[in-house]
Order: C-alpha cells, then structure tokens, then sequence
C-alpha cells in the first residue's frame, strides 16, 4: 500500500508534526513601526473598545495619584494637628479612591483582553479566509502543522501584544507622565533631585537591553537546535537503537541541553540584574529623598506629609521601569508572530475566478470536456502529463485507464481547477476552465474523491454543503435517493441529523463513499466525475455503490477514474492513458480484442484480484 | 541552600531601608536641626546595596538551580526515549512527545523556579515584615494584617475559578484546533464542492465560541488583581486611620506609622503573587504527571530491559543461521500479521522471502532485530533465541535496513558511520561504493560532507534507502536482513546492486524481503508468504514450475514491466 502511494502522483508531504520551523526560531524587533502600524489597523473595527480604554488611563492614573497626596493631607494637616474629625473624612476618601480604582481597574483590564480577543477572533478568521481561497500548490509547500500554528499560537501571541505589551505600555507612560507633574507641581527642586538618578536608569536599562536581547536570541537559537535534534532522535530512534547508538546520542543531547541551559542561564542573568539595579536606584532616590527632604524639612522648606507623598510617587514612578523588560519579551515574541501572520495574510492565491466570468453556451457539437494539448507536472520537469488531448461528448460515459501514477486522478484536479494546466487548455462547455466562474464550474462538475472525507457535524451538515440555502430539500433527497444512501440513513438513531466524529469515523467506509456520492450530487452537476476507490468496501455497500453508480451515469457526462478495471466495463468508452498521453481508446471489447495495453491492463487487475 | 540564605540576607536588608526611613522621620520629628541625616542615607544606601546583591545572588541560584532542574528531567526523558520500543511510538506520536519534552518541561521549571522562588519569598517576606511591624507596634499590626486572610481566601476561590475555567477555554481550543486541522487536511474536498460558505460557518462558530470561553476567563482574571490590591489597600486605609489616631494619641511616632506604610506596600506583591503560584504549582503537577507517564512507560517492555542486563560477551552465537519456529504475531489489537512460520536460513545462504502487499513481510526482520518483541522460542539467530539475547550483541549481528529509510541532517558520511568505534572512514566508502550510491554522492556539491535531511539537502527516496544500506553494510555484521531496501530504486539498479553485493557478501547471512520478483530470482531460496503464512518454498525455477502464488505474482510482475516499458 505504502509503495503504491508513493508512485502516485501527489507531490510528497511532509509529515504533520510539532516540527520547529525555522523560520519560527527568527525574532524580530520589539518594536517595528510598520508591524505596529498594521496591528493598529486590525484594531479598527473595535475603535470604540480601543479608545474607552485609553480615555481610562488616564482616569486610573489620576485616582492612583491621588492616593499618596491624600495621605500627605492626613499627615500635614491633620495628623500633625490632632484633627481627628478631619482625618475620618480624609480616610472617607481614601475609601472612595480605593473603590473607585477597584471599578476602574477592573473595567480597564477587561477592555483591553476584549480587544486582545477580539482582534484575535478577527485574525483567525481572515487567516481561515485566505487559507479558504489558497490553491493546492500553496498546501503541497506547506504542511498542515505549520499552518496551524499561524491559525492558532501566533494570533495569541498577537493577543498578549496587546494585553500584556502595547496598551500596558501606553498605560505606564501615562502614569509616568501623571508621576512627574505631580511631583514638580508639589515641589520641583526636591523632583528634580530625585530625576538626577534618570539618566543612571537609562543608562542601565539601555546596556541591559542591549545584552538581554541578544542573550534571549541565544536562548531561542540554542532551544531551536535543543528541539530540532530531540525531534529528529524521535523520528530516527530505531535506527539509533539498531545500530547501538543510545548512548553516544544521549551524549549529544546533554551536550545540546547543556548548552541550552549556560545560555538560559546568561539570559536569566541580565534579566535578574536589570531588576537589581533599577531597585537599587530606587533606593537612591529614597535615600536622596531622606537627605535633600529630611534638610528641608529641617530648614522648614517642606512638609513630613509632602515627604512621605513624595516617597510613594518615588515608588510608583520605578515600578513600570523595572517590569519594562517583561514587557519587552512580550513584544519581541509578538513581533515575530505577527510578521509571520501577515507574511500568510499577503500571499496572494494563484487560482482565482476571472475578473469577468465567461459563460458557457454550448452547442450541440460542443464537447462536455476537452483536454487540448495539455502538460502539467507538479514539480518543474517532472512531467504528468505531456501534450494530453482528448474529448468527452455530451452524455457519454468515459472511462480513464492506466497504471499507477500516470496521471488520471491528475486529471480529476485539473478539471475542477484544483491546480492549472502549465500549457495547453482544459475546457468543459467549450470554455477554457480559467474563464469559468470557480464556484460555478464546480458545481457543474461534481467530484467524487478516493479518499471519502467527511467533517465533524451531522449528516445533513456534510450533504449541505453550507447553509446558504442554495441547497432545497428536494434536492438533498434526490441526491440521497440516487447515492443509494437512503436506506442507510434511516437506519441510524437521528438520521440526516446523526453527527459524524472527526473525518466521519462513526460509520464504516462503504457508508461513507455512499455518503460521499450523494454529497456530489446534490448540486446535480452536469458532468460527474468518480475517482474510483481503491480501498475495499464491505460486499453490502459494495452493492449499493454499484447499483447507485449505474443509477447515477445514466444521462449524464461521467468520467470513471478507474483503478479495477472490473467495474467499468460497461463504459462507452476507455481512455488509457501511458506516458502522460492518451495511448489507446475504444470500447471495452475492442480494446481487449486489440491485445495492446488495454489488455494487458485488463489481465493485471484480473491477477491482481485474485492474487 | 545558598540561594535560600541570600534571599534571607536581601528580606533582611529591604526591611531595614522603611526602619531607617522610620527613624530619620523621628529624628526629624524630634530635632529637625541635629538630625544625623547623613548617617540615615549612609544606611539605606548600604542597606540597598547589600539588597541588591543578596537579590541577585539568590535569583541567580535559585533560579540557576531550578535550569538544572529541568535540564536533568530533559536528559532524564531523552535517556528514557532512547529505551522507547517501536510499540510504544505508535502510542506515543512524535508531536506528542514534542509537547511533552518541551512545553511540559518548561512548565516543571517555572513551577520549581519561579513557583519555588516566590514561595519562599513570600514567606520571608510576610515573617520579616509581620515581624518588623510587631516590633514597632502590635495593635496596630493586628489591624493592618485584617484584610490578609479574606485575602487568602478569596485568592484560592478565583485560582480554583480561573483554573476552571482555563480547563473550559483549553477544552473548545482543542475543538477549535480540531476544526482548523480538518478543513486543512480536507481542503480538496472544501475546494471541489465549493464548500467554503460551511468551512467559513463551522469555523466561526468554533472560534466564536472560544472568544467566548476566554472572555469568561478574562471576565474574573480582570477583577483579581483589582480586588487584591482593593483588599490590600483597605489594610493601608487602617493603617492610617488607626494609626494616625496612635500618633495624635502620642502612643507611636510619625515616623512609625510611616514605617508601617512602608511594610505594608512592601508586601502588596508577594500577595498577588501569592495566587499566580498557587494555580502554577496547579500546572506544572500536572505537566510532570505527562512527564511521569512517558518515563515510566517503559517497563513495558521490561523483558527487553532483563535481556539487555546479560554481560556483554555472554555466550556468542554459535553459527549466523536463522531461524523462524511456529512463529505467530499480532501487533497490538489488529488482525495477526504472522499466523504460522516456519523456515530456516542457512548459514551464509541468501533467503528471499516475496509476497503480496500486507502478507507480513517486513514483520519478520522487525522481529528478528527486536523492534518489536516475538513471543518467546520462536526467532533465533545462530540457534539462540532472539529474545533471550543481549540487545547490543543481537543488533552487532543483525544489520538490519527497513523500508522507511531515515536519515539524520547531518553529513552522509556521518549518516554512514553513527559515530561509531569500529567504522573508519574506509569502510564506510566502501560501503558506499557498495550500495551503488558513491557516483551520486561525488556529484554533490560538498561529496560526503554534503549534510541531507531536514535542515540539508534533501536526497530522493533511493538515495536515501542506498546511504541506509550503506550504514548497515559498514558495521560489517554477519547477518544482513535487508526489508524491501529498492523500492525506490528502479529496478535494473535494484539488480546491479545485488549483483554487486552477491560479490561482497560471500559468507554473510542475507535475509531480504522485496517487491520485485526479478531481484528474489537471485537468491538462494525463495519464501512466499500469504496472509503471515509460508505457502511456497523453493528456487525460482521450481516455483514458476510449480504454477502457484509466485508463479501468479511472477505474471503480474511481468505485466506491470511490459505496460512500463510499452513505447
């Protein structure tokens, strides 16, 4: 089975695993201007919620403020006067400002996840969009595991941009802002003598960036080669114990996680020394506090109350400095993710419906399908298919022959524009298939696959198609009634309602090709085109396919991809296709009577039936 | 323990800077004129100093302990992996011990680093700080620490919350995530029926239904914090309302209350971190359960670990024969892939065994190595039974190439010698020369320092299978058991390798499963299978004589080539 599918021609996927790509491990700047500016834009539609947040912080920082002012006023004027009555309304106060930023707080720390998450919800949603209008090319390059994370882990990294980088950095500027005007309003020489120590805290916080950035870049460079090698020992560890190589590997692996570690470590040690330094300057504030205020309280130049206020603001000026580098980190994982979401936003899908649609007024001599001249490969030079032609009159039954990998499922694909012709033209109706509208022309021809893919949802749901009421009941019922599928979906407990597990597990796979079939038929195309299954069916189902088959050809344009020869015998006609060329048509007898590669063909599946 | 007494050393001297501050306020109170000032700004300053490195000296070990930590519990798991049998990686995916290894590990250490920093932080600071404040004054202290337990109390409630619903949150992201993977795993099928309308529905309301899961998690995560510093600041309120009566009073000094304040600001954040360590210790219980669980997943295959305690160097086969006995295997709950076989392979004789897709085929070489475990006196190889050999001198004997080549990204020659002991240079070029890869190689840009794979360049399925065969023809082991090694080669090549190694191998054992009849034509004997069972046994000529499954597969075969090779 494994070889067989490896000689069809799909080009190869890579596996579905948490690989670490690289172009994950790539960090970016914390700050990049264009990438902030679009992830302004993508809080547009929730500019209300945006700009209710922002009018509260500076709300918030006004009730903060006003905290340590009310405790000089307590102290001042009436601690120090044994104004008891006073102070019971100062604390009155008090009480009121803790309320109050209780509410405040609370309102402000959700606004900004409500956007966060809204931004999100909207990213994920244009992410599955664009994904929706990629074309097959676009998924052969990109494994399903990589997409994923963009669709999942890098929008919440986006989210944390917002709550926990962004708006938390606008919110301690304003507080700083509110911090400096309230102090040189109180007193501006003691201020200015706390400041002095500003410079000392940008030189600090500027060296340890610096550092810390890089060491964090070390870090995810260590982690990246720590990950890529336990997952490669994952994938090849059969080789390593067959060969005995346990040990030596392990050894590799201690050495990578030891270097991992020392680089961690560095990282932790530039983070730890920032936040020691900035404390400790904020004891110097405190202590110059003690030294310039304790000699102007002495001179009579300043209160206790104004000292004790001034210590506080000192405190809540250095808190956002010290948490700066958190929020730093925050936003350098942001970055990086948000570069990688537009990046996928801005890919641009190479399958597209024309700008103006042609539409389709066939003749009666048109034929239903025509190859003309057409060469395709999935992969440069490989061809497929090479100067293929052939035509499919209307209502006729044709049959595509050949053996494994030699392009007939390739032209299912090219038929319903899954992928484009490199030369030549397909045309159904007459007109090339790059004039149709995508969503018409496939709906006029309808597919049914090898591999009977259902969704998660009810029976009905995966008939549907989509609930944009295109789909009557009436015709839910007849595709139903021709798949042969009726009798079936009677049996289960909530029939049409019956929900299907992940990729329809709960019914077996004959009773998902029936379901399979009538999904193609309830658009009623006008052109079918069956992918024979290769994967055998229970003998009941069996039946009911082939019955449901003969039901379904007759009168309509069909084209049977077959992989048994048995069961088309009954086609107007055999195509067989070898070296990526119609090599010989005609009917099943004649074919046969022919003894070329029909035959031969014919014989093999006969022996591979029975072998 | 350094760590700890550093940490001791920092509560200490950042409790001194508010007592210093409170003895300068009184020395001002008393005396504002003759007040020391600058012995007061001499001590915070040196007390700061002193915090500052104490700080970082027990940040530094703590959390550089706690890297260790989780540096051991990695290599821990990797060396736990490396015992991993082929069963249990069927059970295990490899995404799954990604996450296991990386994110379940990372959450270990945050809980012993981080978790365990701010668990003894809090500590001290809550003892250093009660302490201080009882010192200065305990009526006082008793109304300032009021709020503390609803405070506790309240945190467990919203952790218990926040964790609930966090589970909820993960739950629908897992739907979501299930979702996403579906529609991209099916996008044909989306694609052909123009099925994007339904994809666009099932996926918002996936997604619309987690914005609603974690807005209800950010519903109470927005108000903990608030509330916490709501609760604590009610404390402050007390203090200076029943404090600053105590000064009007004249029972505490001004500088007092202001100490008080201090303590009390001092211990706002170990507060709230109080909660976040309390649901962290939550996850990372459960990460190092998922890292337990794949640990001790291993005495599975206990026997395996049994065998492997024979000495190296017991007793050494006898002859290089192999032998199948009554043989029967199933794996797992599947259909048996092995009903009944019996047949031997001389010493030095070269066994082909054929048979249709599914006939059990490869299951025989993955036994004979022991990637999987055959039931007990039923494979032997020179006359020992497989699983009562040490794994090491087993495998020494067995050179065995699966189907499904896997090459590291390292160099070719690397991939050929495995860093081991006894492969030189040498023989691992002829080695090459022997798969009939060498010519390809030369042609690479860097020859055999080319680096393949993953993060090199990327080989086509037969060369990857020809550098596979290489690496088992290096180690010059005995027995060679080769399972369908050139299905990615064609078959005139497949051909002229074999003749090659006919040449080379004279004297070794060779066991070698194929698809093509051609290259089975060559062997000493051939083996049909069908359906795990041996139905034909005999040279090729016989078996064509004989007019059975071989002779039918032979037909096939021969159709297939003729259609191939049709003009």
């Amino acid at each position: 089975m494994r070889r067989e599918r490896s000689r069809t021609n799909r080009p190869p996927r890579r596996s579905i695993v948490a690989r670490t790509d690289a172009d994950d491990e790539v960090l970016g700047r914390a700050f990049d201007r264009r990438l902030i500016a679009r992830l302004w834009q993508t809080t547009r539609p929730h500019r209300r919620l945006v700009v209710a947040g922002m009018l509260l912080f500076p709300v918030v920082a006004a009730v903060e403020l006003l905290q340590p002012w009310l405790v000089k006023v307590a102290i001042d004027e009436h601690i120090l006067r044994a104004d008891w009555a006073g102070l019971a309304t100062i604390a009155g106060f008090y009480l009121a400002t803790l309320a109050a930023l209780y509410a405040l707080h609370t309102v402000e720390s959700y606004l900004m996840h409500l956007t966060g998450q809204r931004v999100m919800h909207d990213l994920r949603a244009a992410l599955f969009e664009r994904l929706l209008a990629l074309d097959a090319r676009f998924f052969d390059r990109n494994p399903v595991g990589r997409l994923m994370t963009r669709v999942l882990n890098d929008v919440e990294a986006v989210n944390d941009a917002f709550t926990g980088g962004l708006f938390a950095v606008v919110a301690d500027v304003v507080t700083l802002a509110g911090v400096v005007a309230i102090m040189l309003w109180m007193d501006w020489r003691l201020a200015l003598v706390t400041f002095s120590i500003v410079p000392a805290l940008l030189v600090a916080a500027a060296y340890f960036r610096v550092r810390s950035r890089d060491a964090y870049r070390e870090v995810r460079r260590r982690l990246a080669r720590l990950n890529g090698f336990l997952q490669e020992s994952l994938q090849g560890m059969s080789v390593i114990q067959l060969f005995a190589r346990e040990r030596h590997e392990h050894a590799s692996f201690r050495r990578l996680n030891g270097d991992y570690r020392r680089a961690l470590f560095g990282s932790t040690m530039f983070e730890a020394s920032l936040y020691a330094s900035v404390e400790a300057l904020g004891s110097v504030a405190l202590a110059l506090l003690v030294w310039y205020g304790g000699s102007q309280i002495a001179s009579g130049g300043l209160t206790f109350g104004a000292l004790v206020a001034f210590m506080q603001y000192t405190h809540r000026f250095f808190l956002p400095i010290r948490d700066l580098g958190a929020k730093y980190a925050v936003m350098q994982a942001a970055m990086a993710s948000s570069e990688r979401i537009f990046g996928l936003l801005e890919v641009r899908p190479a399958i597209v419906s024309p700008a103006s649609p042609s539409i389709a007024r066939p003749t009666a001599g048109t034929p239903a399908l025509e190859f003309r001249g057409v060469w395709f490969a999935y992969e440069g030079e490989d061809w497929v298919l090479r100067d293929c032609s052939f035509q499919v009159a209307r209502g006729e039954h044709v049959a595509i022959v050949g053996a494994t990998g030699e392009g007939k499922t390739t032209c299912a694909r090219l038929l319903n524009r899954s992928y484009d012709v490199v030369r030549g033209q397909v045309l159904v109706d007459g007109v090339d298939v790059r004039e149709w509208d995508l969503e018409r022309l496939r709906r006029h021809v309808g597919i049914v696959f090898q591999d009977t893919l259902l969704f998660t949802g009810t029976v009905e749901a995966n008939l549907r198609l989509g609930a944009d009421g295109t789909v009557s009941s009436a015709d839910l019922d007849r595709a139903v009634k021709l798949a042969n599928a009726r009798t079936f979906i009677e049996s289960l407990p909530r029939g049409l309602g019956e929900e299907l597990g992940e990729r329809g597990h709960n019914v077996s796979q004959g009773q998902r090709q029936l379901l399979a079939i009538a999904r193609a038929l309830v658009y009623n195309p006008a052109v079918l085109i069956l992918d024979e299954a290769t994967s055998s069916v229970d003998p009941g189902s069996e039946r009911l396919i082939q019955e449901a088959m003969r039901e379904l050809v007759a009168g309509r344009t069909t084209v049977t991809i077959a992989h048994r020869l048995a069961t088309i015998q009954g086609a107007d006609r055999m195509l067989v296709l070898h070296r990526g060329r119609v090599h010989e048509e005609g009917t099943h007898q004649t074919l046969l009577r022919a003894g070329g590669l029909y035959a031969k063909l014919y014989e093999l599946s006969m022996g591979a039936r029975t072998a | 323990m350094g760590g700890v007494l550093c940490l001791a050393i920092a509560t200490l001297a950042s409790l001194g800077i508010p007592w210093t501050v409170k003895r300068a306020v009184e020395a001002l109170e008393t005396d504002a004129a003759n007040a020391a000032l600058g012995v007061f700004v001499g001590s915070i300053l040196g007390l700061a100093a002193i915090n500052a490195a104490a700080r970082l000296g027990s940040r530094l070990a703590m959390i550089g302990a706690a890297q260790r930590v989780e540096a051991d519990i990695r290599d821990d798991l990797y060396a736990s992996l490396t015992r991993f049998p082929p069963a249990l990686f069927t059970r295990y995916p490899t995404g799954d011990l990604m996450a296991r290894a990386t994110s379940d590990v990372s959450g270990v250490k945050t809980v012993v680093g981080f978790g365990g920093v701010s668990m003894i932080q809090t500590t001290f600071a809550f003892v250093g700080a009660i302490a201080a404040m009882v010192v200065v004054d305990p009526w006082l202290t008793l109304w300032a620490m009021l709020p503390f337990p609803a405070m506790i109390l309240l945190a467990r409630r919203f952790t218990s919350l926040v964790h609930e619903r966090t589970e909820a949150m993960q739950g629908q992201l897992g739907v979501l995530s299930g979702r996403v993977q579906e529609h991209l795993a099916g996008m044909s099928v989306v694609r052909a029926y123009a099925m994007e309308g339904q994809a666009r529905e099932t996926f918002g309301q996936a997604s619309a239904a987690y914005l609603r899961h974690a807005l209800a998690l950010s519903r109470i995560q927005a108000q903990f914090t608030p509330l916490m510093s709501l609760i604590a600041g009610v404390g402050t309120l007390v203090v200076l309302w029943a404090g600053g009566l105590a000064v009007v009073e004249g029972r505490i000094t001004l500088g007092s209350l202001v100490a008080f304040n201090g303590y009390l600001a001092y211990l706002a954040w170990p507060t709230l971190a109080l909660g976040w360590t309390l649901s962290m210790v939550r996850r990372g219980l459960t990460s190092m359960g998922r890292i337990q669980e794949v640990v001790e997943a291993v005495p599975d295959v206990e026997r395996t670990e049994a065998s492997r305690r024979v000495p190296r160097g017991g007793p050494a086969p006898r002859s290089r024969a192999l032998a199948f006995r009554g043989l029967a295997f199933t794996y797992g709950d599947r259909a048996p892939a092995l009903v009944d076989v019996t047949f031997e392979v001389g010493e030095g004789e070269v066994v082909a065994v054929v048979g249709p897709t599914g006939s059990g085929k490869s299951t025989l070489g993955l036994l004979l190595v022991r990637l999987w475990d055959p039931p007990i006196g039923t494979v032997f190889v020179g006359g020992q039974d497989v699983t009562a050999m040490d794994l090491a001198t087993l495998r020494g004997d067995v050179a065995y190439v699966p189907q499904e080549s896997f090459l590291f990204s390292r160099s070719i020659q690397d991939n050929v010698t495995l860093a081991r002991p006894d492969v030189d240079q040498v023989e691992a070029k002829q080695a090459i020369v022997l798969a009939g890869v060498a010519e390809e190689i030369e042609g690479l840009p860097r020859g055999l320092d080319t680096v393949v794979g993953e993060r090199g360049l990327t080989l086509s399925g037969g060369q990857r299978q020809r550098v596979a065969l290489a690496r088992a023809l290096a180690g010059e082991a005995p027995i060679l058991v080769l399972d369908d090694v050139f299905a990615n080669v064609d078959a005139a090549k497949e051909e002229e390798i074999l003749g090659n190694l006919a040449g080379a191998l004279h004297g070794r054992t060779v066991l070698l499963t194929t698809h093509r009849l051609r290259a089975a034509r060559a062997a000493d004997r051939i083996v049909v299978l069908d359906a795990g069972r041996v139905v034909e046994t005999g040279t090729h000529d016989a078996l064509i004589e004989r007019g059975g499954l071989y002779a039918r597969l032979w037909r096939i075969q021969q159709l297939e080539e003729e259609i191939a090779h049709a003009p």
